[in-house]
């Protein structure tokens, strides 16, 4: 039997835009910093300019922490009173580079439901879409939040 | 291609296994991560009273954070431009302060619009056998015959 969810459908096909984001080498050595990250690739500009790139690389996942800077609507899903932040996706387009000027474009990609031994979570995921100065797709990144009874 | 340091897509075999590479996230870089994120602190990634209040028993690793060590890990190994898509699945709360072992295993090898793909099942366990987050991973590779 297929479950029914009750939420806004009209957010499909809506974009929700934010930026832009200024992806200097400082903001790629804080992350860095972060988790211990010491590849010269994305450390030491030399070492980048002399693998052809302009400047350090960011580290694949660095655009997952611009996503919360997107304001998302309340999708006002009638299902569950917990919230939690389930999985997430991050597919790499092209090399992000310090310099980089990135715009964020997120927009619901789908709701379902999922039945397991822990009962009927519903899962919702927001893809976003981060775009530089030259118009080339860098990076899509998924969020999926499950909502539990 | 003698100053490369990772792994040619000829030296990959299906059932490799990558790791486990051994971290721990500490308190300070948990705050740390949270401060470039812009996570307003305290919250219940670093404060006890608020992991408590969201019914954690301590202060949880973020998921967007697990996901970046577990990155680390695969670019450690394959090259800081080889990690083409990761999909990750936050199965229980990491906590702090605690060694976290990062593995893989490569479950496909495949020759795909020019580019040489490794697809691996990847997994963030704890010492007692906790698996925290578990996903896939492709990677890039060069040919060492190029």
């Amino acid at each position: 039997m297929t479950m029914e969810l009750e939420y806004n459908r009209e957010l499909y096909g809506v974009e929700h835009e934010a930026g832009p984001f200024a992806i200097t080498a400082d903001v790629i050595q804080t992350f860095n910093r972060s988790i211990g990250e010491t590849n010269p690739m994305y450390t030491d500009a030399a070492t980048a300019q002399a693998a052809g790139y302009n400047g350090v690389l960011a580290p694949p996942t660095l655009v997952t922490m611009l996503v919360r800077n997107v304001e998302l609507p309340d999708i006002e899903l009638k299902f569950g009173i917990m919230r939690f932040h389930a999985g997430q996706r991050v597919q790499s387009r092209a090399p992000i580079v310090a310099g980089d000027s990135l715009m964020a474009s997120s927009h619901l990609k789908e709701v379902y439901p999922k039945t397991g031994r822990s009962g009927t979570m519903v899962f919702t995921v927001w893809e976003t879409t981060f775009t530089n100065q030259d118009g080339v797709v860098v990076a899509d990144v998924q969020e999926s939040y499950a909502s539990r009874e | 291609m003698a100053d490369r340091n990772g792994p040619y897509f000829e030296d990959i075999d299906l059932g490799d296994e990558i790791g486990p590479v051994e971290l721990v996230a500490t308190d300070e870089n948990v705050i740390n991560f949270c401060q470039l994120w812009g996570n307003p602190m305290p919250n219940r990634f670093t404060s006890q009273e608020m992991a408590e209040a969201s019914g954690l028993p301590s202060p949880i690793v973020p998921g967007v954070m697990s996901m970046a060590i577990m990155s680390q890990a695969l670019t450690d190994w394959a090259g800081p431009e080889a990690l083409k898509d990761l999909d990750l699945v936050f199965r229980q709360p990491v906590p702090h302060n605690k060694p976290l072992l990062i593995s893989a295993t490569v479950t496909d090898t495949r020759q795909e619009d020019g580019e040489n793909l490794v697809e691996c099942d990847v997994l963030m366990m704890g010492e007692a056998g906790e698996r925290y987050v578990g996903g896939t991973a492709l990677i890039s590779l060069p040919s060492n015959e190029e």
